[in-house]
């Protein structure tokens, strides 16, 4: 008995220091947020007001919405670029698995202000694609690739994607292999058993990895900075602009509040989505 | 493979390369390009050379930028590990409803756009006057670093024979020695995965160090900040530094990965 009561004791004890650490530097300084959202101007009365403009100020909706629509190419990307990948990782054999595995996590592990210098050099005016077009003589002038939305997406895609291969390819292996050889067996084609077989039962790893880029791509403030120029805004952007230029602090904070929710219903809704497939898997069977 | 004899096979095959190359190759291109021993950076250089690697050694602002972040980044590894481990391992221990609250409640940091988090620091590090600070800094991304330790050591933990402690515990060993000699020894590479995460996250730190600092920089504030005058050789030379010191330290993280987690992949 006394040795459960201090085992007991002993798992609160070694959650303690960290737990007061997270309220001091991560809890407390999320609530001042929300307490700052809610005030009328610097020490105003309480009020709603920062949230009504974000809807009807006229800029940041359609900047939000913007936003969306970059994070859903992003996603869109990330897709295309990446399912194959896994497609080939789940075929490889153990030692080129563990390479493309190497590769596919090599950005995630590179400073993102680093990975974007990177990118300057390969998409910039000057930059190796652009030369080596030239040399070739496939074109007169640069072609456009930095300071638009597709150098975002390239430049967002490049890290992100790992978060689409990683749950896309664990659901991928732990499909049964004798499955798509009943199906090949009963007469389907290769692209049959793919489309019928293969890629519904890899749905809750595709599902995770796009809800996961979705929501991370809806945070990016530094590449767009970048490789966008001043023409990709994303809500980030803005957020960051009002606190440190104009020193609004009432509105960025309603915005990065707004941010927020919107991140956790994607969450919410991708949650229950996962769960009803796995639902009517356990009917199917 | 047998696979590759066959168009779809094939296609997925080739677009998997183009993707892996896409992936790898800024990373590459910037490593050549740092070794450029001309006045600006071209591609490909004309001349290669250590010029302007030495330039970053010598040049007072760089390496102030990198001296900081170096030290940020040991002094926020070692701590990060002491609270992960410990929450890690109390995790493991506590009654499952709370288990899953309170894991939820400390990774979130991983998932929560860095950007806001960044605000709501700085929010409440200005008035104290602890944001332009290096122990502010070091506060910030001890937050940061911390759920990366849970995750690995809580993934060792997974794996650990819990009954090896308790052998040790009926043998006599307080619970503190049994934890010390028996249990941490056993999830050593859970902790040595934790540790890399943790200096390459501090490290390579951007958005919530750029609303703490003004006049104290680290090296990616730094380098982006010298960004907006031109894109000189002496960025692709830090930039080049920075990234030898992740990947070395990646390197390592991927070799023992490779050794203690192919049951995982295979």
């Amino acid at each position: 008995m006394a040795l459960r009561a201090g085992r007991r004791l002993s798992w609160w004890g070694l959650l303690v220091p960290t737990v007061l650490l997270y309220a001091l530097i991560f809890f407390v300084p999320l609530g001042v947020l929300v307490g700052e959202s809610l005030r009328a101007g610097s020490d105003g009365p309480l009020s709603g007001v920062n949230y009504s403009a974000f809807f009807s100020d006229g800029v940041t909706l359609g900047i939000f919405l913007r936003t969306v629509r970059l994070s859903l190419l992003i996603t869109l990307a990330c897709v295309l670029l990446g399912y194959p990948l896994a497609l080939f990782m789940r075929r490889a054999g153990p030692a080129l698995r563990l390479v493309a595995l190497a590769v596919v996590v090599s950005p995630l592990l590179t400073s993102v202000v680093v990975r974007n210098v990177a990118w300057l050099l390969v998409l910039g005016r000057e930059g190796m694609v652009n030369t080596l077009l030239r040399q070739a003589g496939l074109i007169d002038a640069p072609l456009p690739l930095l300071y638009n939305t597709f150098g975002v997406v390239v430049g967002v895609t490049h890290v992100y994607l790992a978060f689409l291969v990683m749950p896309v390819f664990s659901s991928l292996l732990s499909i049964d292999p004798s499955l798509e050889d009943a199906a090949a067996s009963l007469g389907a084609s290769r692209t049959t058993v793919f489309w019928r077989v293969t890629l519904p039962l890899s749905f809750p790893g595709l599902i995770a990895g796009t809800t996961l880029v979705f929501v991370l791509s809806m945070g990016v403030y530094l590449t767009p900075v970048i490789m966008g120029g001043s023409f990709v805004t994303t809500l980030p952007m803005v957020m960051t602009d009002l606190v440190r230029n104009q020193f609004d602090w009432p509105r960025a904070a309603a915005f990065a509040i707004v941010l927020l929710a919107f991140i956790a219903l994607v969450l919410g809704l991708s949650s229950r989505a996962e769960r009803r497939i796995e639902r009517m898997r356990g009917e199917g069977m | 493979m047998p696979d590759n004899k066959r168009p779809l096979g094939l296609i997925v095959s080739v677009v998997a390369v183009l993707v892996m190359a896409f992936l790898i190759l800024p990373q590459l291109i910037l490593l050549v390009q740092s070794f450029t021993a001309e006045d600006y950076l071209s591609f490909p250089p004309r001349a290669y050379g250590l010029r302007w690697y030495a330039f970053i050694f010598e040049d007072p602002t760089w390496r102030k930028a990198l001296g900081t972040s170096l030290l940020v980044a040991g002094v926020v590894t070692p701590l990060a590990l002491v609270f992960g481990t410990a929450a890690a391992i109390g995790l493991d221990r506590g009654p499952v409803l709370v288990r899953k609250a309170m894991r939820t409640a400390l990774v979130s940091p991983m998932v929560l756009p860095h950007v806001v988090l960044g605000m709501a620091i700085y929010r409440v590090f200005l008035p104290l006057r602890f944001d332009d600070t290096l122990g502010g800094f070091m506060a910030a991304h001890l937050v940061l670093c911390i759920p990366y330790v849970i995750v690995t050591v809580g993934a060792s933990l997974q794996a650990f024979d819990r009954t090896l402690e308790q052998a040790a515990a009926s043998l006599g060993a307080p619970l503190g020695v049994a934890l010390w000699r028996v249990t941490l020894p056993l999830i050593r590479p859970g902790i040595v995965g934790g540790a890399v995460f943790a200096f390459i996250t501090s490290f390579d730190e951007f958005i919530v160090t750029y609303f703490l600092a003004s006049r104290q920089t680290t090296a990616p504030i730094q380098i982006f900040s010298s960004l907006s005058y031109q894109l000189e050789p002496s960025i692709a030379a830090v930039s080049g530094l920075t990234l030898v010191i992740t990947a070395a330290l990646s390197g390592v993280l991927i070799l023992r990965g490779g050794m203690t987690g192919k049951g995982a992949i295979a």
